[in-house]
This record gives structure tokens, C-alpha cells and sequence, in this order.
């Protein structure tokens, strides 16, 4: 059994911790206006998001592209030349647009009114790890993490179906491609190892017969979505986990979700991504049940997981890394500034190990201290001055694929627009006594940027630089908030 | 305890190991080896010393998505093969002949000049008992030499680092890329990371004039000072004795972080100034790829104290339109290793250096409906060097189907001899604590 936290443990301390890991954190305001609420009203405000409008415009490409599938076709009848231009000028414009896509939820992550909604999201992607690397349609990419957001705390069973349907994964795991004369085993086996059961519980003969009974889960290309073709399903007998019959899609998954594995496979990763480290198998347990007793749906079962005390615990509160996206999203909340344009924010996470609609594999990222490397750790602290300075800090070209010393002019100008980051607005985020007194100033960052404090020593160390600094300037200033991100103490959260 | 060297901080030590590997390209190699020497002493004997000029080097070499080993040496005279594979089998004038029943494929010219001038061995076969047909397991197996139903924490590569290499420079492991390869977890993580040398430093908005401090670098560098703590009664640690880094499981992150704080401050230096001063020596083709190696070819150049380098190449995971991306490939990946032998050769470096493949399995020996392969077992390693036993190490499996199991090639080779090989008869240690018990090792030199 989960222990609710006790009444006197909600302090400013768990509320930050809080919303730093059911959403991107945010300013000292934010987290006292938290703390005031109390636990409940606080879990409630960011749980219950569908209180809150979002009024998100959706990309304006993002509907269906009717003739794509006979533009494909027809290219199929030019001169090879021809048929090149024409492959090139449409991905293109994919890659346009999977840019746009990276930054239109990138920002709905800093600036939207429900953090937890998108944190949810974020989940959701690393755990159904799609790529664009092979889907190659930027309108399937939107639709599926749209998904993720519809059924973002919604009934395990009906994600799981959902999610399985889904273009983008039917052309990710090539469910599409399958077809009873010749199954393919991919979403088969990756729907029980990676989605749903894990390693070990199920067999090989599980992933075949699986296979046959996802037969006629289709993609209709012509119109952009899921179809269901009789023609193609094996109308045979399978057994499946231990189930007999003509077994289609659905019985499938209702069959894996089942399984007592099913519940404790999912609360052990919901719990690593918000706890930041795997359950023992005691509080496995204890999540599982937590699970079953809310019908397997997420959002009651996550309430009463960010309620309990086990949540708070030392080992969990500043103990876990940063991913790239919590990096960038949770400095630009602390920090109340803007994110950077499109396709500086998404080469930046990309750099940082965290390339939006492109994880690594279907396995998705692994997290934790693997996000930490001797690169991509000096790239945070590089891209830190990045953000903090604004465009006065040198960037480096290859960041962003812009060749310093192009041609001149109007793409000269083009570019400084696509490179222009505001940096920090020192005055919106320190009050004139803080800027006047160096203790109050070094106290004040590390109450916005850690919650925590510094050892004596580096307190040193960040007083030896502003007192080598005749009068602190902006750039001084900012200059101080990038030191204090170029810390190991930075990178957790 | 009196005559080990007593150090304050980490910090001091590894500048004093930058310095001694510093040493060793500029003075006679005597006076390195006794400056080594010295630290090795304090280390304690198991553990490896090398000075960046004469240790052996391993360029362990990743094919990512699980190679067909089978479209890769082909046995063009076996029927059950192109019986096997009606669409996407190769033909006799398509590949690159090595006897009467294989051959490579047509794309590696470069592995053949390799294996006509004995720089090359392949060894045939290799695989492991119950083989596991998923990306990330087989993966993990291969990268922690663990049994397929055993889940290891670390990685071999890491426990040859802990059990060989305590107190070593921490670029004694180099992966080039982002992300360290599970291979490299240790209970003391050790190695670096990066994929572009020229952004691997800290970077300061001050340029002060000679003789100023730069305030802003000299603050990131106390900032992410780690005093040393004591791993024993002694007061200050010495080098024999470096306090254990944080483990991949349990313990604070923080920790963890701080000391790849170290490590990178103290090697990012090494790492740009060798990029910029060693100048490749050979003609590689244009690839993500053949650029990893040559970046390797320059560090091993300029003296990095580094046993293990890391690198990969991706998209092996042909399940369709297998022919034009294999051809890619398999092109790049000769064409860029007989390019760096020739680099390393040029450098005189090619007789400490050895290159080993490996890919998580290799695919079906039956082609899919979709011009390619699914996921299968058994597939041929490459073992690149001068001083490799060159040829055909280990037998062509066979491919009869009642010598198949579930349609896929079995094994004669275990992976982890491979290893054992290259542990023992490379770079000389003893492979049974690395690998969890004693395999035959293979001679591959």
C-alpha cells in the first residue's frame, strides 16, 4: 500500500519537487502559488487539465494531405531526373515541417497551461518510440502525438489498442505491411517486449500467432488513416497468452493487457519516469495495485502516486537527471523567457541526445545518467550561455547547418531572424535589492534555478567572479545565471 | 603508504597523468616509461600502463540493426542459399571471390584488398547458445558478453576497464558519438564521449589578454571541482586507491555527473589539440562513418593514452529493400577501413592496432516478402589489424534446414572466445574476470 504524504510534508520544498516532475517546473511564484493550495488542490490544478483551455492552434499543415499518395504514385512515371527533383522538393518540405512540429510542442511544453497534459505526452513518445527517421510524414508524427495527448491518462487498454492503429506506429513497426500469407512479426514482438509485458513473458510462439491475429490492421494511404481489411486478416485459430480462437487486433491486446504483468510493466515505467529510478519490487507491487484498483486508467492512478509519501522520499527529490527537453523547457520556465526558434530548440535537444519524433530506437531513450556524456555535458553548459545571453554569445554554424559568410543580404537577414534568441530579461527575474547585494543575488538564483543550495565552495567561486566584475552589468549577470547552469547540481532535478 | 604519490584532488591526478602521456610523444620514450612506471607502481600491478605510444589499441566496431552476414560472405555455391533467397540472393558475378564456395560482397573491395594483403580475418559463425532475436537484447548480450537468459550491470568493456585499468586516464575509453554503448558501464565508469572535437570545451565569452585570468572559466572550474574523498583511513587518497565513481545503478546522480564534469574538463584539451595538429594520412570516403574513424586515426596519432576506441555504423536493420542499403553500406564501411589502415600504417601505428566487428545477430536465412530479412542468429565477425591471424577463422556454418534451428543459422563460434582472444592475446589480460568464466580463446593474432 502507498502512505499519502503526511499533511506537514507539503512545504515549498515538495511542491517544487512536484512540479518539477508532474510538469517542467517553473518560477519561485508558481511553486508558492502551489504550496498555498495544499497537496490535493495542487494535484488537482495540474491533474485535471481538461478544467483548463488550451487554445493550442494546431499546425497549419496538419490535416490530412489527400493527394500525397497519388503524387507518390505518379512520380513513379518520371525520368529518373525527374522523379529525383520531385522526391527531394517533397521531403523537403517534410523536413520543414517535422522542424515546425519539434518546436510547436516544444513550446506548448514551456508556455502551455497544462504542463502535466504534456509531460504525459512526453511519456507517451519515449515509451511508444516512433520515428520519423522511417515514417517520413511529419501530418502522421502530429497525429500520433495528438494521440498521446487525447488519451493521455486514459484507460490502459484502449492507449494500447489506439496506439497500435496509429499510422505513424503502423508504418514505424510495419504492422502495415503484414499480411496473412506472409505475417510480419515486428509489432508482434514489440508490442509484448518493449509496449506492454517486457522480456520474458511471453514466448516466440506467442509473437507468431500474435502476428496472424494483427493481420488486416492496416493503413488506407489514400486517405491518411488506420483501415481494417478482411481480405488480408488469418481468419485461422490462434493461441495467444494462453487464449484460443480466431483472434483479431483487439482480443489481442485485451488478452495482454490481461495479464498481471501488463499492469506492473507500465506502473514501474510511469514510476521511473516521474521517480526517476526503477520501483523495488515491493513498491512494484504496491503501484500495480494501486493501478488495478482504478480500473488500469493513469490519471486516477497517478494521483494517487504523486500523493504518496514514497514519492517525496529522499532518494527521489533532486536525484534525477535531467532529460534534454526537461533542460531546456523547465530553464525556459525558471527563467520566464522565451524558448529560441524552431530549429534552434529542436538542434539543441537533438545534440543533447534527445531528437523529438526521432528517438534513438523503438526502445526510445533510456534516460537517467545515460543523457550525461563528458559531450553532451559541456554542450549543456555551452548551450546554456546560448540561452541565458541571447544571440550576443557566439553560436556555433554547425549547430543549426547555416555556413557563416554565405551570400549576403536578404538571407543574411532571413538568417539572423531564424538564430535571434531573446536571452534572460535580468530585471523580470531579480528584484533591485537582489541585483544590489552579491549574497542576496547568488541566494536568490539558486532559489529559482535548484530549490537547493551550493556547497560553501562554489559559493565562492560564484562571489570570486562577480567580485572580479567593477560594477554588474546585464551581461555580468547573465554571465552568472550560465555559471550556475554549469554545474553537475544544474543537471539534476 | 610512504611513497605513493598523496594527491589532494582527482583533479591533480589526472593533470598529472595528462602531463606523463603529454611526455611521452615529445621526450624518449626511457624517460615516459619511468615516469609511468612510477604511477603504475602506485597502482597496483593488475593494472595496464600505457603511454600513447606503445600499448595496444582496440577499435571495437559496431554494425548496428544486425547485419546479413549471410548477403555479406555469401556461400555463391551453396544451393540451399539461393534457394533460400530467390529475390535478394547474390550471384556469382556479383561477388568478390575468396574460394571456391565464398565470396564477399560485391561492395567491399575494400575488406578484400584487406584480406588479400593478411590484414584481415573473419571469423565465421559467431553467435551464442539460445539466441535472442530482439535489437536491444541481443544487443546488451553482445555489449555485457552476458549467458542470453543473465542480465548483466556492466558492460565487458567496462569490467576490463575496472579490473585492468584502475587509476587510468579517463580517456583510456573513447566512443565516438553522444551516448556511451552499454559496453562501456563499469562499476567506475571510465571513458569519454564526444563526436566533434571542435565543440568539446567549455566555451568563456572573455578573451582575456596573456597574463589575465579568464574569471568566467576559472569560476566553471571550481564550480565543478570535486574535492576527493578518502576511500579509506588514510588521510588524502592515493593513486592506488582512487575512490570507486558513482555505480550506474543506485547512489546520486550528482555524483555521477560530477566526476564526467572532471573528465571532461581534463580531456577536452587533449582531444582538440590533437585534432587540430595530426593530419590524416589517407584518402577516406565522405561518411558520418569514415569521418569517426578518421577522428580515431588522429587520436591514436597524436598519443592519446587510450586502449579502447568505439565506433559505430547504423541502419544494418534491412527488413526491406535490403540490396541498395547493404550496397551502401558494406561500400562505406570497406572503403573507410582500408582507408584507416592505410592512415595508421602511414602513421606506423598499424601493428598496435586491432579492429573488431560485430553486429547483435545477423538476419533469417529465408528473404521476407519485402526484399529483405527479419531477425536471426549466427553471422561472421571481422578482425582488421597486421598482426591478425588473417583468413577464414572458425567454419561456414552450415545451411541445410535440418542443421537450421527456427530457420536460422546456429552459431560455432562463441562471441565471448572471440573476446577472450582479443582480451588475452590482445591487449594481454586475463579475460576470465572480465568475461565471468574462462572461454577459449581464439587465436586471432
Amino acid at each position: 500500500m502507498l502512505k499519502p504524504l503526511a499533511k506537514d510534508g507539503w512545504n515549498y520544498e515538495t511542491a517544487a519537487h512536484l512540479l518539477n516532475r508532474a510538469g517542467f517546473g517553473g518560477p519561485p511564484e508558481e511553486i508558492t502559488r502551489l504550496t498555498d493550495l495544499g497537496h490535493d488542490a495542487a494535484l488537482a490544478l495540474l491533474l485535471d487539465y481538461e478544467k483548463i483551455p488550451d487554445p493550442t492552434p494546431n499546425p497549419a499543415w496538419a490535416v490530412p494531405d489527400l493527394g500525397r499518395a497519388d503524387r507518390v504514385r505518379a512520380m513513379q512515371s518520371l525520368t529518373p531526373d525527374a522523379r529525383r527533383l520531385a522526391q527531394q522538393a517533397e521531403q523537403r518540405a517534410q523536413a520543414q515541417q517535422i522542424v515546425e512540429l519539434r518546436g510547436w510542442w516544444l513550446n506548448r511544453m514551456a508556455k502551455g497551461p497544462r504542463p502535466f497534459q504534456e509531460k504525459m505526452v512526453l511519456f507517451w513518445h519515449g515509451h511508444f518510440a516512433t520515428s520519423y527517421e522511417k515514417v517520413r510524414d511529419a501530418y502522421y508524427m502530429w497525429r500520433q502525438n495528438e494521440l498521446f495527448r487525447r488519451l493521455a491518462t486514459d484507460y490502459w487498454l484502449r492507449l494500447l489498442t489506439e496506439a497500435g492503429k496509429d499510422p505513424a506506429m503502423l508504418i514505424w513497426l510495419d504492422q502495415a505491411q503484414s499480411r496473412k500469407e506472409h505475417p510480419n512479426e515486428n509489432y508482434a514482438r514489440e508490442v509484448m517486449e518493449l509496449f506492454s509485458l517486457g522480456e520474458g513473458h511471453y514466448t516466440e510462439k506467442d509473437v507468431t500467432e500474435g502476428a496472424r491475429a494483427l493481420t488486416g490492421w492496416s493503413l488506407d494511404r489514400q486517405v491518411e488513416q488506420f483501415v481494417y481489411r478482411p481480405l488480408i486478416h488469418d481468419d485461422g485459430d490462434k493461441t495467444f497468452l494462453g487464449l484460443t480462437g480466431n483472434l483479431n487486433g483487439e482480443e489481442m491486446m485485451a488478452q495482454i493487457v490481461k495479464q498481471p504483468q501488463a499492469s506492473v510493466f507500465i506502473t514501474g515505467k510511469l514510476w521511473n519516469y516521474f521517480a526517476g529510478q526503477m520501483p523495488s519490487p515491493e513498491l512494484n507491487k504496491a503501484l500495480d495495485d494501486a493501478f488495478v484498483a482504478n480500473a488500469r486508467c493513469f490519471k486516477p492512478f497517478l494521483r494517487v502516486m504523486f500523493r504518496s509519501e514514497e514519492f517525496y522520499g529522499d532518494t527521489v527529490i533532486r536525484n534525477q537527471v535531467k532529460s534534454p527537453v526537461q533542460w531546456l523547457v523547465g530553464t525556459a520556465r525558471m527563467l520566464q523567457c522565451d524558448l529560441p526558434p524552431a530549429f534552434i530548440s529542436s538542434a539543441l535537444t537533438r545534440s543533447l541526445g534527445q531528437d523529438l519524433f526521432a528517438p534513438p530506437n523503438v526502445k526510445g531513450w533510456d534516460g537517467g545518467i545515460t543523457w550525461i556524456t563528458t559531450n553532451t555535458l559541456l554542450d549543456r553548459y555551452n548551450d546554456a550561455a546560448t540561452l541565458v545571453q541571447g544571440t550576443t554569445q557566439q553560436l556555433s554554424a554547425s549547430d543549426f547547418a547555416l555556413k557563416p559568410g554565405g551570400p549576403g543580404g536578404v538571407v543574411q537577414q532571413k538568417a539572423a531572424q531564424l538564430v535571434h534568441i531573446g536571452g534572460v530579461e535580468v530585471d523580470k527575474i531579480l528584484t533591485p535589492e537582489e541585483r544590489a547585494d552579491k549574497g542576496q543575488l547568488v541566494a536568490a538564483l539558486q532559489h529559482r534555478l535548484l530549490q537547493s543550495t551550493f556547497s560553501n565552495e562554489q559559493n565562492k567561486a560564484l562571489r570570486d567572479f562577480l567580485d572580479s566584475r567593477p560594477k554588474l552589468a546585464d551581461a555580468d549577470i547573465r554571465n552568472v545565471i550560465r555559471l550556475v547552469m554549469s554545474t553537475p547540481e544544474y543537471q539534476v532535478t | 603508504m610512504k611513497n605513493e604519490i598523496t594527491l589532494q584532488t582527482r583533479r591533480e591526478f589526472l593533470r598529472a597523468t595528462v602531463l606523463g602521456s603529454a611526455l611521452s610523444w615529445t621526450v624518449p620514450a626511457f624517460l615516459a616509461d619511468t615516469f609511468m612506471a612510477l604511477h603504475g607502481e602506485a597502482a597496483g600491478s593488475a593494472t595496464q600502463i600505457v603511454t600513447g605510444k606503445d600499448g595496444t589499441i582496440l577499435v571495437v566496431l559496431q554494425m548496428a540493426g544486425g547485419n546479413d552476414g549471410l548477403n555479406t560472405v555469401i556461400p555463391y555455391s551453396n544451393d540451399y542459399y539461393h534457394n533460400a533467397r530467390p529475390k535478394i540472393g547474390l550471384t556469382e558475378d556479383k561477388i568478390l571471390k575468396l574460394n571456391g564456395e565464398i565470396g564477399f560482397h560485391g561492395a567491399m573491395t575494400g575488406f578484400k584488398t584487406l584480406y588479400d594483403s593478411g590484414n584481415l580475418a573473419v571469423v565465421q559463425g559467431v553467435g551464442y547458445p539460445n539466441p535472442n532475436r530482439s535489437h536491444f537484447r541481443s544487443t546488451e548480450i553482445w555489449q555485457t558478453a552476458s549467458d542470453s537468459d543473465k542480465v548483466e550491470k556492466y558492460g565487458w568493456l567496462g569490467r576490463y576497464f575496472d579490473n585492468a585499468c584502475a587509476g587510468a586516464d579517463p580517456t583510456v575509453g573513447v566512443v565516438l558519438g553522444r551516448q556511451l554503448p552499454e559496453s562501456f558501464f563499469a562499476k567506475t565508469p571510465k571513458g569519454i564521449c564526444f563526436d566533434n572535437p571542435q565543440n568539446y570545451r567549455f566555451l568563456s565569452p572573455e578573451h582575456p589578454k596573456p597574463g589575465q585570468t579568464d574569471m568566467t572559466e576559472a569560476a566553471y572550474e571550481k564550480l565543478n571541482e570535486t574535492e576527493m574523498v578518502s576511500s579509506d583511513d588514510n588521510s588524502g587518497a592515493s593513486i592506488g586507491s582512487l575512490p570507486a565513481g558513482m555505480p550506474m545503478q543506485g547512489g546520486k546522480a550528482v555524483d555521477f555527473i560530477e566526476r564526467t564534469a572532471m573528465d571532461a574538463q581534463i580531456s577536452s584539451d587533449e582531444v582538440r589539440g590533437i585534432a587540430a595538429r595530426v593530419q590524416n594520412q589517407a584518402t577516406y570516403p565522405n561518411s558520418a562513418f569514415a569521418n569517426s574513424l578518421k577522428l580515431v586515426a588522429k587520436l591514436i596519432g597524436g598519443g592519446l593514452p587510450t586502449r579502447i576506441y568505439y565506433v559505430s555504423q547504423g541502419g544494418y536493420d534491412t527488413h526491406t529493400n535490403q540490396i541498395a542499403t547493404q550496397q551502401r553500406l558494406l561500400g562505406d564501411l570497406g572503403d573507410s577501413l582500408k582507408a584507416f589502415v592505410d592512415d595508421l600504417k602511414a602513421q606506423g601505428n598499424l601493428q598496435r592496432v586491432l579492429v573488431m566487428t560485430f553486429s547483435e545477430f545477423g538476419r533469417r536465412v529465408n528473404e521476407n516478402a519485402n526484399g529483405g530479412t527479419d531477425h536471426g542468429a549466427a553471422a561472421p565477425m571481422f578482425i582488421v589489424g597486421n598482426k591478425v591471424k588473417a583468413g577464414l577463422l572458425g567454419r561456414y556454418p552450415s545451411l541445410a534446414p535440418q542443421d537450421l534451428f527456427q530457420g536460422d543459422i546456429k552459431y560455432n563460434v562463441d562471441f565471448r572466445s572471440v573476446y577472450a582472444g582479443v582480451l588475452e592475446k590482445w591487449l594481454k589480460t586475463k579475460s576470465a574476470p572480465i568475461l565471468g568464466k574462462q572461454f577459449e580463446p581464439l587465436p586471432v593474432v
